[in-house]
């Protein structure tokens, strides 16, 4: 990374791809964060190298059904539910 | 070519398709919830494809098979390796907020497909096919219910992780025509891999890119021959949510038109995706999507490799829609109508050959590709309807061949009477005494008519041969009309010239 900062227009954009409204302050505070979070990444830099687990390929299950969840239980941590639905906000 | 490219000869229409397709399994692609359908939401779901955190996909057996078909039957390459992707956006028919597909290593590459479009034979190269997992639906409600106006969204995840192919052709197709004899073709090709049923609501998505650019960028003699530089200077548009061959041939026949009208009155064609809206009968701008680069396609580390080049040799598959009907006209000696009709699905060409297989090819040809596609038709049922009752057509086809009740009883009293009140053919034939009459009582009831009818006699003989068809009639009402209507005018001429 040739520059630590993360510029606000950056922020803004995957802001937006995650559907989420940031105010001025908020994207100036993120933008120091996410410079932040990159360069934790880079501490990998510093992790030797090692091999692979024995490769493992075609890992595959038989077509065969196997018991769903109750539809209760799947509902069970949503915030809002509506006639065995999840219930969210309008999404256009 | 439609009229309009015709009449606007300078300008030339390229189209490219994506169209995903449901491949039929019993579980989604990596969970053992049943894919079966249900009108419950929420029903066919587990942690797997709720997304919920620590769940570990595992890939289905039978969603690779499907693939492998796929490839097989459109000459694609497999891979020696090949590998899954996430594809991140957010929105909530996404549970885990990215989608299972594969990006640059896809199962199948570099296929291609024979299609008849109005008489001429085309080969449309099928750049790549991929396999990943269908999302959920979402229903928007109140405030109208558009997706725009609505006051909020319910969620239902029994369609999220449905197998699906995602098969990307070249951009190959010069009119809205072609693409419709295209998809005909490819869901007949799937239907006979057994891999995809066409009844399935929403069993088949299509996005298409269109453009229109000069025709001067045709190299000569070969449609499909467009420079790179031509396709990339033209802007396109992504039209989505088309649902079937007629509705893309509906929907890009409109935009044809429309980036058509837009160059003619000197205004830009925008590069933009716009959503085909059935109802109306016209595309509309959707706000931008996301960029490429924008769905960080990364790696699923979850699922290893798949290294199933070696399965295109050891899984077979049937006879293909296009062979078959050179087959049928070579031996059974059909012409390419014909042939096209009976083999438009696999249940309708193994039933013609059982058929054919015991009587005249030719007499079985009319009874199944005319009469029986033709009442089915008019019902709007399908062959496979009528499963486990195949015989009792096959039993009526023989009271034909073996002359025992006449061919247009057959179809109008006892096939009809078969499909509209569920009766077996011997049933009908009885009921309704249409066995042909034997010879005495033929000759029994043209004596009758003649000693009853002494005007049409007189008629005859003083040469008006017309009078002959009203005994004919008389004749073939005493006989409830089982009896020949050719012999019966032989049998009154014999008797009245005596």
């Amino acid at each position: 990374m040739s520059d630590d900062a993360v510029n606000p227009e950056e922020v803004r954009h995957v802001a937006g791809l995650a559907r989420v409204d940031l105010d001025d302050d908020e994207v100036d505070r993120f933008a120091g964060q996410f410079a932040d979070i990159l360069e934790y990444f880079e501490t990998l830099d510093e992790v030797p190298e090692v091999d692979r687990e024995a490769e493992l390929t075609n890992v595959m299950r038989p077509d065969e059904e196997r018991d769903s969840l109750d539809r209760e239980a799947a509902l069970e941590n949503a915030p809002e539910t509506e006639d065995g639905y999840f219930k969210g906000p309008n999404v256009s | 070519m439609t009229a309009q490219t015709v009449q606007q000869g300078d300008l030339v229409t390229v189209i490219g398709l994506e169209v995903h397709v449901q491949l039929e399994t019993d579980t989604k692609i990596f969970c053992g919830c049943s894919t079966e359908q249900t009108d419950e939401p929420n029903e066919n779901v587990c942690p797997v494809c709720l997304g919920l955190p620590g769940a570990l996909p595992v890939l289905n057996e039978a969603a690779v098979e499907a693939a492998v078909k796929i490839g097989k039957a459109i000459d694609a390459d497999i891979p020696e390796e090949t590998r899954f992707h996430r594809k991140n956006y957010y929105y909530p028919d996404l549970p885990k907020n990215f989608q299972i597909t594969q990006y640059d290593e896809p199962i199948c590459a570099d296929g291609d497909l024979e299609v008849a479009v109005e008489g001429d034979r085309r080969t449309v190269t099928i750049e790549r096919a991929h396999l990943e997992e269908d999302p959920g639906s979402l229903q928007h409600v109140g405030g109208g219910g558009g997706i725009d106006s609505a006051d909020y969204t319910r969620v239902d995840y029994n369609r999220a992780g449905t197998p699906l192919m995602e098969i990307v052709t070249a951009p190959d197709f010069r009119s809205p025509s072609e693409v419709r004899a295209f998809l005909a073709e490819l869901e007949e090709v799937l239907e006979y891999l057994g891999v995809f049923d066409a009844e399935r609501d929403g069993s088949l998505r299509i996005d298409a890119n269109l453009s229109i650019i000069p025709e001067a960028e045709i190299e000569s003699g070969d449609v499909t021959d467009i420079g790179a530089d031509a396709l990339a200077a033209a802007n396109r548009t992504e039209v989505k949510n088309i649902s079937s061959h007629k509705g893309a041939e509906k929907a890009l026949a409109y935009e044809e038109t429309r980036q058509k009208n837009a160059i003619q009155r000197g205004r830009a064609v925008e590069q933009e995706t716009r959503h085909w809206d059935e109802s109306r009968g016209i595309t509309v701008s959707m706000r931008s999507k996301e960029e490429e680069k924008d769905y960080r396609y990364f790696e699923e580390a979850d699922l290893p490799p798949l290294r199933v080049s070696g399965w295109k040799e050891e899984i077979a598959i049937p006879e293909l829609p296009s062979a078959r009907r050179e087959r049928f006209q070579a031996e059974y000696g059909l012409n390419e109508e014909a042939a096209s009709k009976l083999t438009s699905t696999k249940q309708v060409a193994d039933f013609y050959e059982d058929v054919a297989g015991e009587f005249d090819p030719d007499l079985a040809a009319t009874w199944v590709a005319d009469n029986l596609l033709g009442e089915l038709n008019y019902r709007d049922m399908d062959i496979v309807e009528l499963e486990g009752r195949l015989e009792e057509v096959t039993r009526l086809v023989e009271l034909v061949a073996e002359d025992e009740i006449t061919a247009k009883n057959a179809h109008e009293t006892v096939l009809r009477g078969m499909l509209d009140d569920g009766e077996a053919p011997d049933e009908i034939v009885e009921e309704e005494g249409l066995g042909k009459t034997d010879e005495d009582e033929v000759q029994q009831a043209v004596v009758e008519a003649i000693d009853e009818n002494p005007d049409a006699v007189d008629d005859y003989e003083s040469g008006d041969d017309g009078a002959i068809n009203f005994l004919v009639g008389q004749v073939m009402q005493k006989t409830g009309g089982s009896a020949d209507p050719g012999d019966v005018n032989q049998l009154l001429r014999a008797e009245l010239e005596q």
